[in-house]
């Protein structure tokens, strides 16, 4: 390869490489999100568990409004 | 603003993806493949399809922030601050790519890594500059105030742009007269076609990224009121 | 601040000068970058009586429209800088340049009188945005000073233009030019934005 076409190869990586990282760090965002969807659900799995002991509030009605929400 | 419970980002998202990979590849064929080669300049000038193509995407990101900038300012929904902040993200981003291979560039036909007589080069190193500041400002202020600070100063950025760009090019012709052309005025046809596919596909890339970024703070606001939610409730 | 800007331009004789003997054809530069830098100190502290004495709270809730409270401290950040460039454009005169007419001195003091406007009107927006933040030594130039390079480019190159040796009364004209288009640009950014920055 002339030294011409490797720049050119150069260049056109460095862009191929900007977008490989951009995917890599959507992927780690991704694995944050999963693991505090993950938290959530553990949290209202509970949560309706010591609702059969005492009925008062549940964190349905708050669950339910936010997902209507969005 | 029920996005989230139907399918319509996602699918759009799945759309403009599609197509811009599409583009691409027929734009990354089409410059090594079908564009002739520069007469002056030799295999170097194919730098440029992409080059350029992604100068003018983050100028157009940066356009979107500052529309979308007066927008929160004109109705205070923080979706358009989602929009600029994330499109001042991916014109930084796309702006450190042109200085990159703008330095390639240089390296390849000066034989050094850096000039000052590109008036595109040291405007994007000027334009670099100015949106990290948004960043910094962003971090400085909380709240709403953040919000309101950032859509200002993604507007002052922006009238920025132009005036960096004629007061580089204005300095550099009164030094050296001649007009610099790196990329040809009088482009024949069968280049510029594969300069404009490029364009497109990189605008494409701009969109995709766009949409896959406020996707995801979208997720990611939504969580956390939920989080807020259960919290208050237990 | 007219003594930092005098130290600014010692600094730049002991950095360049040493070396190089006749500084005229970098006099242009020297003095606006001994400038920008006044101008970011002058900004900053353009506010803090302001701030200091609570005195904004109040001013805020006068019956007074925002714009002029964003002309009357751009006002303000002239003056300082009038003040400043009143002392500094002659000693440079004296350090750096070598042969020089009267009339060259009138003609910088045009670019001044131009460039100073651009500068207060985005220190006068700026300063406002960094009022609040904690690091505000940090932030301000930050936020200042690449807004600022295309008036830096432009002053320097008209001063140069003038002092430098050359006397190129085009380039001279074309400098000007682009700071008052500068200033115009800047006006109607500040104009459009400033109601919204004291909103809370």
């Amino acid at each position: 390869m002339s030294t011409g076409a490797q720049y050119v190869v150069a260049a056109y990586g460095v862009v191929l490489f900007a977008l490989l990282v951009y995917v890599v760090a959507v992927g780690m965002r991704t694995a944050r999100l999963a693991r505090e969807a993950e938290l959530l659900a553990r949290l209202v799995e509970r949560a309706a568990g010591e609702d059969e002991e005492a009925p008062v509030r549940t964190p349905e009605p708050a669950d339910a409004s936010s997902a209507s929400r969005t | 603003m029920s996005s989230t419970t139907d399918a319509r980002p996602a699918r759009r998202l799945a759309v403009t993806g599609a197509l811009t990979a599409a583009l691409t590849a027929l734009a990354v064929y089409g410059v090594f493949f079908v564009a002739p080669e520069d007469a002056d300049q030799g295999i170097i000038q194919k730098i440029f399809y992409f080059h350029v193509a992604i100068a003018i995407a983050s100028l157009v990101a940066f356009g979107v922030a500052c529309i979308a900038g007066i927008a929160y300012l004109r109705t205070r929904q923080v979706r358009f601050d989602e929009v600029s902040s994330a499109s001042v993200a991916i014109g930084l981003g796309m702006s450190v790519l042109v200085v990159i291979t703008g330095s390639i560039w240089a390296k390849a036909s000066w034989g050094t890594w850096w000039v000052w007589t590109d008036p595109r080069l040291v405007t994007f190193l000027i334009v670099l500059l100015l949106y990290a500041a948004y960043f910094v400002l962003r971090s400085s202020a909380e709240g709403e105030r953040r919000y309101r600070y950032a859509a200002i100063y993604s507007v002052a950025a922006f009238a920025s742009v132009p005036l960096s760009f004629y007061s580089v090019r204005v300095a550099r012709s009164f030094v050296h007269p001649v007009v610099f052309t790196q990329s040809g005025a009088n482009m024949p046809n069968s280049m510029l076609i594969w300069f404009v596919v490029s364009q497109v596909a990189v605008l494409g890339i701009f969109l995709t990224v766009l949409q896959l970024e406020l996707l995801q703070r979208r997720a990611d606001s939504a969580l956390r009121r939920v989080k807020a939610r259960l919290e208050a409730a237990a | 601040m007219v003594l930092f800007a005098i130290l600014a331009m010692l600094i730049f004789q002991f950095a360049f000068g040493s070396r190089l003997g006749d500084l005229t054809p970098f006099a242009g530069g020297i003095l606006w970058a001994t400038l920008a830098l006044t101008a970011v100190l002058g900004v900053g502290r353009s506010w803090v009586p302001e701030r200091e004495q609570r005195v904004l709270d109040g001013i805020l809730t006068a019956p007074v429209p925002r714009l002029v409270l964003l002309v009357s401290k751009a006002g303000a950040i002239y003056a300082y800088l009038l003040a400043v460039e009143i002392v500094a454009v002659p000693l440079l005169t004296l350090f750096f340049v070598r042969g020089q007419a009267p009339v060259d001195v009138a003609l910088v003091a045009v670019v001044c009188l131009l460039a100073n406007v651009g500068i207060a009107i985005l220190g006068s927006l700026l300063a406002c945005l960094a009022l609040f933040a904690r690091a505000r030594e940090l932030l301000l130039p930050v936020l200042f000073l690449p807004s600022m390079l295309p008036v830096v480019i432009a002053a320097a190159g008209a001063t140069h233009a003038v002092l430098g040796g050359t006397n190129d009364l085009a380039e001279y004209r074309g400098y000007c030019l682009f700071l008052a288009v500068y200033a115009v640009i800047f006006g109607l950014v500040a104009y459009a934005t400033y109601d919204h920055v004291f909103d809370d």
